[in-house]
């Protein structure tokens, strides 16, 4: 099973690099989303689903990388060099939110973050340098479609393989810890509050590396697109659909939204009923498969290898 | 045998809920090497202690000496870096985690730090020397009380501490399990180990303790070795309800 999906995830991402090759651009356009989707859902998860700190606050940093790389390069400098500061300005800021909020547990934690993003989103709509609620638009120059998509699909796997090994590190042994009983961590020398503050920061820097990309593709940006909510709230519901606090969950989660996404919401008589599906999905998956659709694959494969093993 | 160093002193804590006065004024030391236990009748302060001393629970006021350093109001994870460490009385293991995994936590954050090939084989040694050896790769959750009780103490001993608080580790364990794990106190003080004890087994905790410390109420009411402790009047009254054969 393991070695199975390391095999498809490996394709996956072999297809997608080579896919400028053989694809056109609509088709291009959808992938360099899935792999948008699938960096958020995965660097969410580092905090989300391995420490199960459940922040509802990740489009802040997704604005804020966003909003770095179109400001720097307003101010003349190469849109990929202002990446690494907008990932850094994102770990910093995540930090100053995270000492107050990682001293609330559980649910208090999540309500904190959804504070927290609002604010964000409110402050970047009414201060004057961010270009108020009309947003900002890039610099006029070059752009590069194919650059921007491998850039873009570049990223999701090194954020997947990332996770890969934090995983597997003592670094995520303590998280995992955190996440499934806290005071029995800490009075075992980890201190979780180091430990969750680390988490947040990076996926909070590759949240916002990913904001940067976005904005280098879309070429605009306004506090209603990458502060909105409703992005936040993706953010959560990709990795819980999928099968939170795995590698492959996120990835699988990611799929199955935009998926959605381009398909179902495109039709108009739908467009406005996204909260109604989302919620309904959620509320399945919570349901029925705590563990999302990777826990329901598991098991299926179980069953059919304890069917097979039985026969035989 | 030279005269053996004080490693833990304690004086004068407090520690309040509200209006609830859980330990008052509870003063001790305890030598390094020593076995010291300490008893007390259901909600008599004893796991508070415990989790005042580790930091698990910041004192209200009051003194922790730990090897000659203030640790009164240090956060837990600072206390077991420095040596000195807990079991729970209700057992907390990592559910989802191995045995193995549950007890490399230890190892990998405790006072030990230790990494890679270095903490594995620290671990095995553990789980050899707790009788868990055989258990090492099954999950937390399928583990019968007696090998639950085994890791909380596996674990524990993987942070590598000088002392060693052990909360009711007897407790819900059958006769024969109870002098195994007698005979591991035995062997972890011989190692080198401070223990500390709670145990609701007094004759247990008595068969295996140099000195006991008695609290009832969040008071201390007697202390000494567990002979005389247990004759003294105040005890019997308080601690054996007046019957001492009952115990």
């Amino acid at each position: 099973m393991k070695a199975f999906s390391r095999l498809a995830g490996a394709a996956l991402g072999v297809f997608a690099l080579a896919a400028p090759l053989f694809l056109e651009r609509g088709t291009l356009n959808d992938v360099w989303s899935l792999a948008l989707a699938v960096i958020l859902a995965s660097a969410w998860n580092l905090l989300g689903g391995f420490a199960g700190q459940v922040s509802l606050g990740y489009s802040a940093f997704l604005g804020i990388g966003a909003y770095a790389t179109v400001l720097l390069s307003l101010r003349g400098m190469n849109p990929f060099l202002t990446l690494p500061l907008g990932a850094a300005l994102a770990a910093a800021f995540s930090i100053l939110i995270g000492l107050p909020a990682f001293r609330l547990r559980g649910p208090y934690f999540t309500i904190a973050t959804i504070g927290v993003g609002e604010v964000v989103r409110v402050c970047a709509s009414s201060v004057s340098f961010t270009g108020g609620s009309s947003g900002l638009r890039m610099p006029p120059g070059s752009f590069d479609f194919t650059l921007n998509y491998l850039s873009m699909v570049a990223l999701a796997i090194a954020v997947v393989t990332l996770a890969a090994f934090v995983k597997r590190s003592a670094f995520g042994q303590a998280l995992a810890a955190i996440k499934q009983d806290i005071d029995a961590a800490e009075a075992l020398g980890i201190d979780s509050t180091r430990f969750k503050l680390a988490a947040h920061a990076l996926s909070a820097a590759v949240v916002a590396v990913a904001g940067g990309l976005y904005a280098i593709n879309f070429q605009y940006i306004a506090p209603g697109s990458v502060f909105d909510f409703r992005l936040s709230l993706s953010i959560v519901l990709m990795p819980i659909v999928g099968g939170v606090g795995t590698i492959a969950g996120p990835v699988l989660g990611a799929l199955v939204f935009s998926t959605l996404q381009l398909k179902i919401l495109s039709i108009p008589a739908l467009r406005d009923s996204y909260l109604f599906l989302y919620g309904t999905l959620l509320i399945v998956v919570m349901l029925f498969e705590p563990k999302g659709i990777l826990g329901l694959v598991r098991r299926v494969f179980n069953r059919r290898l304890r069917r097979f093993y039985a026969e035989a | 045998m030279q005269r053996p160093e004080t490693i833990l002193s304690v004086k004068a804590l407090k520690m309040r809920f509200g209006g609830l006065l859980a330990l008052s004024d509870v003063s001790f030391s305890v030598a390094e090497g020593e076995i010291y236990g300490v008893i007390g009748p259901n909600g008599a302060g004893k796991t508070t202690l415990f989790s005042c001393l580790v930091g698990a629970l910041p004192p209200t006021s009051g003194s922790i000496r730990f090897r000659g350093r203030e640790i009164a109001g240090l956060p837990n994870y600072a206390v077991v870096a420095r040596g000195l460490v807990r079991t729970h009385q209700i057992v907390r293991p990592f559910r989802d985690m191995t045995v193995e995994e549950n007890v490399s936590i230890g190892a990998h954050f405790g006072a030990g730090r230790r990494r890679g090939a270095d903490a594995r084989r620290r671990v095995a040694d553990i789980l050899e020397r707790t009788g868990l050896g055989a258990r090492a790769g099954s999950l937390a959750m399928a583990l019968p009380i007696g090998d639950l009780k085994r890791l909380e103490i596996a674990r524990a001993l993987a942070t590598e501490p000088a002392v060693l608080c052990l909360d009711e580790v007897m407790g819900g364990l059958n006769p024969s399990e109870i002098v195994a794990a007698m005979s591991l106190i035995r062997a972890l003080r011989d190692s080198g180990l401070t223990v500390l004890m709670i145990e609701h087994h007094v004759h247990a905790v008595a068969g295996v303790t140099d000195r006991m410390l008695v609290l009832n109420f969040g008071e201390m009411i007697a202390e000494g070795a567990p002979r005389d402790v247990l004759r003294d009047p105040e005890v019997v009254a308080a601690y054996l309800g007046g019957d001492a054969g009952a115990a």
